[in-house]
């Protein structure tokens, strides 16, 4: 196992297409929740009544702890940055041939895939790495006097782990079995941005919410909208609640289908023609 | 040293796929070291297969460095050996994708050559090289098959075939057509061309000299055919002068080869 991981980790840290991956994230990250806390700043600051109001109501959604649910929830919307780099990752291999190399060389057919499967958990710990320190960051930055908060919520480090390597692996799988990585690529943002969306939406006014069983749905459902979203009315506190309720049906469901993901991909590289 | 000799599209290279294990065969079977294909016995076989396959983004260092790992084979110094062998040093650090196909090519028979393996897996080594290389190449492959290397190389070179194998199958179509010693399978005739004023006379008098196989007119020349090693050229011009005729061309040639791979391709 650590011979191959160490394999992995040479091609990747090689690949410049992954330090650009990093930086963008690098940047992303920051960016994105930065701009979201600027937006609750300037309606929290202010003498009027209703900025005092929604201070109070909306507590700070980037002090500790709230900081590890809401970084991560804004966070995750990015996870086309590293499915890029992973899709780039197993399309290489048929691009080089390195696939059929790797195998003449002496790898199992099984093997060459667990290879696969750690170059996505090393991009998905390394993209988690980067949520820790953004969350943490913000943390200490929001307000300071909460830090001795920091240990509440730790939850959504996995889940933001396993959301990512469960939405990595599906990216993985399309760039796996259609072997052309702008066509995997093309078909991965339609889905997930476009289809899976419009079905989602949908369902929950249609079909009973069948949605959340959707690829995509199914581990977007582990990192639900953090609760600042949801502090107007009794009705949105429910709904919150209810959200919270259903992760950890949600975090079997994601691991069950992540399971199948790979075991798809271990049993078509076994019959396949390279 | 066995060759596998076939024009392109003979399945030379589906074969060496199948008992790589890069495809699955509908039927037959093979073994290697008298065990079925597995990881464990191709980690023990050096193996070039059609093109060479690395990581453009890599220098040729760090791509042998993970054949290295994968296959078990060589270690550091060994990458540094093989790369001495097949005149890469100097470019070690380079990224593979600024390599010439010449240099491409050199380094997958380093790759192959890694923890100096029992077997290699040669499929059209010479691909892409300059006469120079090609002459360096075939040297290399002999020097490895008088080690007692077991060699098998893949070829539509017949010449190349002819020069290293020691035995050689022929395929065409998917099917084996001949196999067995490279001297039985390919032998050759040894062609003698003459040619003098009067072709008709010059035919008939040939016809009566002893040990010849048989007789073709291509153009304005005659081609006699003799058993390979028989053709003694004074003899004949002598055998022509006693009976009146003087001739304006004598020679051998000696590559029959190609004739008879087309014999024995075509249908």
């Amino acid at each position: 196992m650590l011979p191959l991981l160490k394999i992995e980790w040479l091609k990747i840290k090689k690949y410049p297409a992954f330090w650009w991956m990093l930086a963008i994230v690098g940047l992303t990250y920051p960016g994105v929740n930065g701009m979201t806390y600027y937006g609750y700043l300037k309606a929290t600051t202010g003498k009027e009544i209703t900025n005092n109001l929604a201070k109070m109501f909306l507590g700070n959604p980037f002090a500790f702890p709230e900081t590890w649910h809401s970084v991560a929830y804004f966070s995750s919307f990015f996870i086309l940055l590293p499915s890029i780099l992973v899709i780039m990752l197993v399309t290489n291999e048929y691009t080089f041939r390195t696939h059929r190399q790797n195998i003449i060389d002496g790898w199992s057919r099984a093997q060459f895939i667990t290879s696969k499967l750690f170059d996505v958990l090393i991009v998905s710990a390394i993209v988690t790495i980067v949520y820790f320190i953004v969350a943490a960051g913000f943390g200490v930055y929001a307000d300071s006097t909460l830090t001795h908060q920091w240990t509440k919520q730790l939850q959504y480090i996995p889940l933001f782990f396993l959301q990512t390597l469960a939405q990595l692996s599906i990216a993985f799988m399309l760039g796996y079995l259609i072997k052309k990585a702008f066509i995997a690529l093309g078909i991965f943002l339609f889905y997930y941005l476009v289809i899976e969306n419009i079905a989602v939406g949908y369902a929950r006014f249609k079909l009973n919410d069948i949605g959340r069983f959707l690829p995509f749905e199914i581990s977007d459902r582990l990192i639900p909208p953090p609760v600042f979203f949801s502090r107007f009315g009794k009705d949105a506190k429910a709904s919150y609640d209810h959200a919270l309720s259903l992760i950890p049906g949600h975090v079997i469901y994601t691991i069950l289908l992540t399971a199948a993901t790979w075991l798809i991909c271990y049993a078509v590289h076994k019959k396949r023609d390279l | 040293m066995f060759g596998l000799l076939g024009p392109n599209g003979s399945g030379k290279t589906t074969m060496l796929s199948i008992i790589l294990d890069i495809l699955k065969a509908d039927t037959g079977s093979f073994a290697w070291f008298g065990l079925p294909g597995a990881p464990e016995t191709r980690q023990r076989i050096g193996s070039l297969l059609e093109t060479p396959n690395f990581y453009h983004y890599l220098s040729a260092v760090d791509n042998l460095t993970i054949t290295s790992a994968i296959s078990s084979r060589g270690n550091a110094e060994d990458i540094d050996r093989v790369l001495e062998i097949v005149k890469l040093s100097e470019r070690k650090k380079s990224k593979f994708s600024t390599y010439s196909l010449g240099m491409k090519q050199r380094l997958a028979i380093g790759a192959a050559l890694l923890g100096d393996p029992q077997v290699l897996v040669f499929d059209e080594p010479t691909n892409g090289l300059d006469p120079v290389g090609i002459a360096e190449i075939r040297e290399l492959i002999k020097v490895l098959a008088k080690r007692g290397k077991t060699i098998i190389m893949a070829s539509h070179l017949l010449d190349e075939v002819e020069k290293v194998c020691t035995h050689v199958a022929i395929l065409k179509r998917g099917h084996l057509l001949t196999a067995g010693e490279v001297d039985i399978v390919l032998a050759n005739e040894d062609i003698v061309e003459v040619s003098s004023n009067n072709l008709d006379q010059l035919l008939s008098v040939l016809e009566k000299f002893p040990g010849h196989t048989h007789i073709k007119q291509d153009g304005k020349l005659v081609q006699l055919f003799l058993p390979v090693g028989t053709a003694r050229l004074e003899e004949i011009n002598r055998f022509c002068f006693e009976k009146g005729i003087t001739l304006n061309l004598l020679l051998v040639k000696k590559k029959s080869l190609e004739t008879k791979f087309l014999e024995l391709t075509n249908d």
